[in-house]
C-alpha cells in the first residue's frame, strides 16, 4: 500500500476516530443490537404525526425569470436529471439517458400522458359497509384490524407503482395532490374511502382543477375529515369552509370571516356514511332527510354576492377569485420547483392555468418547460420526501422485487415523517427543512443502507442487491474512464442532485479500490469476490453524505 | 453554560494533511457577549395544538351566556373544580386545581394578540415568531433571544444543546437570523447509536453559491450538530432517572424524558413539548376530556417527579395554543376557531393568582369572539426577563418593542445546584420505626427556607411541610404519622438548594 492511499484513508475517517469509523463501513452495519433497540422503541413509542408549520424563506438567489423560450434551455444530462429528479421518484441513469436522446419537449410529453387506472391493491375497495350493529364486539375488533392491515397494503401498493413507475408524472402528481388535500385514513376511518380519494387523484391529477376540487369536496373522505358530514344550519360548522379557502384554493388572508361563516352555511347537508354520500354529481344537489332539513336553504352573501348559495355556488365562486389560481400554482411551485416562491413566475403560471380554465395539464407543460424551472440554481435544491427517496433508491439498485418484511414501507415511512395517508394536518407535509433534523438524518441514512445490508429496524431480509449487472448497466465503453471510475461517476450522478466534486470523487474511488488501481476493477467478476463488498461500502458511504439528501 | 468551538472538532484530515474545516460556515465571529445568561433556569413551554378550548379549560361559572351558548358542551358550576366565585377548573384537572391550591400554578387570562388571525397555520406563525399580526418574520422569538448569549452559533456554541423540542418541525420558533437553535430529540439513545454509526466526519467542499448549495450548508450544518449534541443528550438522559410513573401518552413521554435529561444535568434552558388534538370542531366533550386529563397527569407527574429530586425550583412550565375557541359550539358539538384563551403556568417561584379576568362574552370583535387582555409577547417577555433575569433590553430586542411584564413570576434569583454543605446534616430519625410519632433533627449552615416531604418508596409525594426560614444551626421537626398507613417512607428535607433523604418506618 502506498503512503497517499493511508493518508487518504485518514481523511475519509477524520483521523482518530478511524477503527471504529471503518468497522461501521462494513456492511454488517447497522448490527442486530441496534435494530432491535430500534424496534423495540417503535413499539414503545409510536410516531406522533404532529408536525408544527411555518413558512419560511431565504435569501434571493437571482435565477432566470419566466422566458419560455426552449432555445435558451442548455438540454443536457445534467437537465434531463433535473426534470426527472423533479417528476419521478428517483431515475435510474438509462431514464435519464433516454430523456436526454428524445429531446425536452418529447420527455415533457410523456410524463404528462394520462395512464390508466391500476390495478387497485384489493378486492375491498369495493367493498360494502358491514353491518356494525348485528356484529359482536370481537366481529368488529376484527374488521377494524383488517382495515388497518388494509391501509398497509395500500400503502405498500402505492410504493410498488412508484418502484414500478415509467417516465410519466403521474404518481409523483398523485402524491402531490395527497399533499395538497391532505386527509387522514386516522379519522376517515374507512379504507375504501382513502382509496376512492387516490382514484380522483389519478383520474383528474392531470385533468381540470375544477372537477377535481368537486371530487375531493363532496367525495366520502373529505366529507369526514373536515367535518362537513352533519354540520347543520343555525349551527354550521366552519371547518371545512376555512380550510377550503386557506389550504385548496385562496391563501390565508384572501377571504373574511364573514366568507368564512357563509360558505360554511352552504356547505351544510352534505353527508355520508363512509363510502356512500348524500350528493348527486347531476343535479349538484344533496338528498334525503339531511338535505331538505340539515342544509341551510337561506340566502348568504359570499364575496360580495348574494344567493341561496349551496356548496357548489361557493366552489364556482372561489374559482371566479383571481387568487384561486395563484394559491394553486403556490403550492405547486413548492413541491416541483423550491420552496422559496418566487411570485412573478407564479403569476405567469397562474395566467396559464386561468387562461386554460383550469386545467392542470397545460400549467404544468408550461412549467416543465420553462427556463425558470431549469435554472441550475434550483438543481440539487429539493430536500428529497422520505418516500420518493425510498422508493427511487430501490428503483436505481433494481430492488423492486425485493422481499421486504411486512409493513416495511409504512415503518419507514413513519420513522423518517411521511406515513402516507397520515399527513401531520390539513395542509399536508411541511417538507422542505422540515424533513431534516436530528431524529430523520441518522434514519435516513439507516433505512437507506438496509437496502444494501439487508438489516432495518423493521426486520431483516435477504438482499437480492446484484451489483455486477448495476455496474454492467452503468458502464458504456463508450464513454471516458475504466469502469470503475464510470460506476462511481454515474452512482454519484443518479444519487446527487449537486455535481460530484473532484475531493468526493477520489473518496468514493478509494473506498471502491481498497487499495487496488482502477483498472483491476473488473465488472464481470462473479457475485462472490470480495470487490463488491467495497462497492456496497461504498453505497452505504454515498447514503450517509449529505449531498445524498438533495435532489 | 460552557462553550465550545465546533469548529476545532469538525476539522478533518485531508488528502495534503492540511486542516480544513467541515463547513464553510464563513460567520463573522462577533465580538463580545450581549447576554449575561447567568440563570441555570429552566422553562418548559407545552404546545396544546390545533387550538385549545380555554372556556372549557378555566371555566367561567357564573357567566349566563357561556352557559346559553353551549348547551351541550357546558360544564356546569357543579362539575367545575372552583377556583374563585367566577372561575373553575374543568373537572379533569384536578390535579392543576391541587397545584393552584397549593400556590405552585398561575393563570393568565386572554392571551393573544391584536387583530387575530383563525387559521391555525399563521396564529401559529405568529406565536413562534412573536410577530405582530400584520408582521411576517423570518426569525423565532426564542431564536432571536438564543442568539443576542450566542451571537455566532453554530461555529461558537455551548457545550448543551440551546434548545430541544420534541417530535415536530417547527423550525420557526428557534430561528436565529443564520442557523436553527432547536435540537430535534425523539429517543436519545436510539439517536446517539444511529447518529454516531452514521455519521461522516468531513466533506469539505465549499458548497455551490446555488439554492443547491444553501441547502447542502443547511443539511450538513443539521447533521454535524446532531452529531456534536447527541452524545451530550444520551448521555444526560441515561445519566438522570425519573422518580415516578407518567401517563403512557406521547405528552407523557416527552414530559418524562425531559425531567430525565434535566436530572441527568443537561444545561438546556428551553424545551418546547406538543399536545395534539385541541382543534375540536366536532363532538369536543370527550376529546377534550382526554386531552386535558392527559395534560393534567403529565404535568402533574413531571413536577412530582422533579420535586421529588430537587430540581422543580428551576423549572417553570408554560402552555401556549395558537388561538381559543368561538364561546358558543357549533351544530356537530364542537367549538369552532377563537381568540384569546388563557395560560397555565406552573411552578414554585410563581405568583399563585389569577391575572386579568374572565372575558366577557358580551362585549366581542367583529367576528363574535373574544378581545385579548394579554398580549402572548408579555407573557414571553416576563419570562425573557423575571424568569431568566435577563436584561429588557434583551426583550426589546427579540420583540422590537417594549411589552409590560405580567407579574406572576416571583423576583428572579438564580439557583445553582451546590453540592451539599458538610454541615447541613441530618440525624437519624428517633423513634425509627415509630408510632405515631418521630423526631426529626437536622443542622443548617445557614438561615433558610426548609421544605420536609414524605415519599412514599416509588418516590411518589405523599405529603409536603413547607416550614418557611429556620435559622441556622440544630432545628428539629416532629413528624405525626397518625393520617399514613404503615409502611416505609422516604423523608426528606430541602433545604438551601440541597435534598437530604432517610428511610422511615411506620408500624401501627
Amino acid at each position: 500500500m502506498s503512503n497517499s492511499r493511508i493518508s487518504r484513508r485518514q481523511f475519509i475517517s477524520g483521523g482518530k476516530k478511524s477503527k471504529t469509523y471503518l468497522d461501521r463501513l462494513n456492511p454488517n452495519w447497522p448490527t442486530k443490537e441496534v435494530a432491535k433497540l430500534i424496534r423495540a422503541n417503535f413499539e414503545k413509542n409510536p410516531i406522533s404525526h404532529s408536525i408544527q408549520k411555518t413558512e419560511k424563506t431565504l435569501p434571493i438567489i437571482h435565477v432566470k425569470n419566466r422566458t419560455n423560450s426552449l432555445q435558451e434551455i442548455d438540454w443536457n444530462l445534467d437537465a434531463a436529471k433535473h426534470l426527472l429528479n423533479r417528476t419521478l421518484s428517483g431515475p435510474s441513469y438509462d431514464e435519464i439517458n433516454t430523456s436526454f436522446t428524445s429531446g425536452l419537449e418529447s420527455t415533457v410529453q410523456s410524463l404528462l400522458e394520462e395512464q390508466s387506472l391500476p390495478e387497485p391493491p384489493g378486492i375491498w375497495v369495493n367493498e360494502d359497509l358491514p353491518n356494525w350493529n348485528s356484529l359482536s364486539t370481537a366481529e368488529r375488533n376484527e374488521i377494524i384490524q383488517s382495515y388497518y392491515n388494509r391501509m398497509n397494503q395500500f400503502r405498500r401498493w402505492w410504493c410498488e407503482r412508484m418502484m414500478n413507475e415509467s417516465i410519466n408524472i403521474t404518481e409523483t402528481m398523485t402524491l402531490f395532490w395527497h399533499h395538497y388535500f391532505a386527509t387522514g385514513y386516522s379519522k376517515v376511518f374507512y379504507p375504501q374511502a382513502m382509496y376512492h380519494q387516490q382514484q380522483v387523484f389519478r383520474t383528474h391529477g392531470l385533468g381540470n382543477f375544477k372537477s377535481l376540487l368537486r371530487q375531493i369536496t363532496f367525495g366520502p373522505a373529505m366529507i369526514i375529515w373536515l367535518d362537513t358530514g352533519g354540520s347543520k344550519k343555525h349551527a354550521p360548522n366552519e371547518n371545512f369552509a376555512r380550510e377550503l379557502m386557506e389550504l385548496f384554493t385562496l391563501g390565508v388572508n384572501n377571504y373574511s370571516q364573514d366568507d368564512v361563516v357563509a360558505a360554511s352555511r352552504a356547505f351544510t347537508g352534505y353527508v355520508t356514511d363512509g363510502i356512500q354520500t348524500n350528493y348527486d354529481f347531476e343535479t349538484m344537489e344533496g338528498w334525503g332527510y339531511w338535505w331538505t332539513d340539515w342544509h341551510d336553504f337561506d340566502e348568504k352573501t359570499f364575496f360580495g354576492q348574494t344567493g341561496n348559495w349551496t356548496g357548489d355556488d361557493i366552489l364556482n365562486i372561489i374559482l371566479e377569485q383571481d387568487e384561486c389560481a395563484k394559491q394553486i400554482c403556490r403550492r405547486i411551485y413548492k413541491w416541483f420547483v423550491y420552496d422559496n416562491v418566487d411570485e412573478s413566475f407564479i403569476s405567469e403560471m397562474a395566467d396559464v392555468l386561468r387562461s386554460n380554465d383550469y386545467e392542470i395539464k397545460p400549467m404544468m407543460e408550461f412549467l416543465l418547460l420553462s427556463e425558470h424551472f431549469h435554472d441550475p440554481n434550483f438543481r440539487g435544491a429539493a430536500i428529497q420526501n422520505p418516500n420518493q427517496m425510498m422508493t427511487g433508491t430501490i428503483k436505481r439498485l433494481n430492488l423492486q422485487n425485493q422481499n421486504f418484511p411486512t409493513n416495511f414501507f409504512p415503518n419507514l415511512q413513519d420513522s423518517m415523517g411521511m406515513l402516507l395517508f397520515e399527513p401531520p394536518d390539513v395542509s399536508g407535509w411541511l417538507g422542505y427543512h422540515s424533513w431534516i433534523n436530528s431524529n430523520t438524518i441518522p434514519m435516513r441514512k439507516i433505512v437507506l443502507s438496509s437496502l444494501i445490508t439487508g438489516e432495518s429496524p423493521f426486520g431483516n431480509f435477504g438482499t437480492y442487491l446484484n451489483l455486477q449487472t448495476l455496474s454492467q448497466s452503468l458502464y458504456n465503453p463508450n464513454d471516458d474512464g475504466y469502469p470503475s471510475e464510470q460506476v462511481v461517476r454515474k452512482l454519484a450522478f443518479i444519487f446527487f442532485g449537486l455535481p460530484l466534486t473532484e475531493a468526493m470523487e477520489q473518496q468514493l474511488q478509494d473506498i471502491l479500490l481498497n487499495g487496488a488501481e482502477p483498472y483491476d476493477w473488473n465488472i464481470n467478476l462473479p457475485s462472490y469476490n470480495s470487490q463488491w463488498n467495497r462497492m456496497k461500502d461504498m453505497l452505504i458511504h454515498m447514503f450517509r453524505l449529505p449531498e445524498f439528501q438533495l435532489s | 453554560m460552557k462553550r465550545r468551538e465546533f469548529i476545532k472538532s469538525a476539522f478533518a484530515l485531508s488528502a495534503f494533511g492540511t486542516q480544513i474545516p467541515i463547513m464553510a460556515l464563513g460567520r463573522k465571529n462577533k465580538l463580545g457577549r450581549s447576554v449575561e445568561w447567568e440563570s441555570d433556569r429552566i422553562v418548559v413551554l407545552i404546545k396544546l395544538n390545533g387550538g385549545n378550548d380555554g372556556l372549557n379549560t378555566i371555566i367561567p361559572v357564573q357567566n349566563d351566556i357561556y352557559y346559553n351558548a353551549r348547551p351541550t358542551l357546558a360544564i356546569s358550576q357543579n362539575q367545575a373544580l372552583g377556583i374563585d366565585d367566577y372561575n373553575g377548573f374543568h373537572p379533569s384537572l384536578s390535579a392543576f386545581h391541587s397545584l393552584f391550591q397549593n400556590e405552585q400554578m398561575s393563570l393568565i387570562h386572554g392571551v393573544g394578540y391584536h387583530q387575530p388571525n383563525l387559521s391555525h397555520f399563521r396564529s401559529s406563525d405568529i406565536w413562534v415568531t412573536g410577530s405582530d399580526a400584520n408582521e411576517y418574520l423570518q426569525t423565532g422569538w426564542i431564536g432571536r433571544l438564543l442568539e443576542q448569549e450566542y451571537p455566532d452559533f453554530p461555529s461558537n456554541a455551548p457545550d448543551h444543546p440551546l434548545a430541544i423540542q420534541f417530535n415536530s418541525a417547527n423550525l420557526l420558533e428557534f430561528k436565529t437570523s443564520e442557523s436553527n437553535t432547536g435540537m430535534m430529540v425523539f429517543d436519545p439513545e436510539t439517536m446517539y447509536y444511529l447518529i454516531n454509526g452514521n455519521y461522516i466526519p468531513g466533506e469539505n467542499d465549499p458548497a455551490l453559491d446555488t439554492y443547491g448549495g444553501l441547502e447542502l450548508d443547511f443539511i450538513r450544518e443539521v447533521d454535524l450538530l446532531s452529531f456534536e449534541y447527541a452524545e451530550v443528550i444520551n448521555e444526560t438522559a441515561a445519566g438522570g432517572s425519573n422518580s415516578i410513573e407518567y401517563p403512557e401518552t406521547n405528552l407523557g413521554y416527552q414530559m418524562a424524558l425531559t425531567a430525565q435529561m434535566i436530572s441527568g444535568g443537561l444545561q438546556t434552558p428551553i424545551y418546547r413539548i406538543y399536545q395534539s388534538g385541541y382543534d375540536t370542531h366536532v363532538d369536543q366533550g370527550n376529546t377534550h376530556n382526554n386531552l386535558l386529563s392527559d395534560l393534567n397527569n403529565s404535568i402533574s407527574a413531571f413536577m412530582q417527579d422533579l420535586e421529588n429530586q430537587g430540581l422543580m425550583d428551576k423549572v417553570m412550565i408554560v402552555t401556549t395554543s395558537e388561538f381559543g375557541r368561538r364561546y358558543f359550539e357549533n351544530g356537530s358539538t364542537g367549538t369552532d376557531h377563537g381568540t384569546a384563551a388563557p395560560t397555565m403556568v406552573f411552578g414554585n417561584h410563581l405568583v399563585p393568582d389569577l391575572f386579568g379576568e374572565q372575558p366577557s362574552l358580551s362585549s366581542l370583535d367583529q367576528n363574535n369572539n373574544l378581545f385579548i387582555q394579554h398580549d402572548f409577547r408579555q407573557l414571553y417577555s416576563s419570562i425573557i426577563t423575571d424568569w431568566f433575569g435577563l436584561d429588557q433590553n434583551i426583550a426589546n430586542t427579540v420583540f422590537g418593542q417594549e411589552f409590560e411584564s405580567i407579574p406572576f413570576i416571583q423576583t428572579p434569583l438564580s439557583i445553582k445546584q451546590t453540592p451539599i454543605p458538610a454541615n447541613f446534616t441530618m440525624e437519624p430519625a428517633f423513634p425509627n420505626p415509630f408510632n405515631p410519632t418521630t423526631i426529626l433533627s437536622y443542622t443548617l449552615p445557614k438561615n433558610g427556607n426548609v421544605t420536609i416531604r414524605i415519599l412514599d418508596l416509588r418516590g411518589r409525594k405523599i405529603k409536603t411541610f413547607r416550614l418557611g426560614i429556620k435559622n441556622a444551626g440544630k432545628n428539629k421537626f416532629i413528624l405525626n404519622g397518625t393520617q399514613l398507613a404503615s409502611g416505609t417512607y422516604i423523608i426528606q428535607i430541602d433545604a438551601i438548594g440541597s435534598l437530604l433523604n432517610q428511610k422511615i418506618t411506620l408500624l401501627k
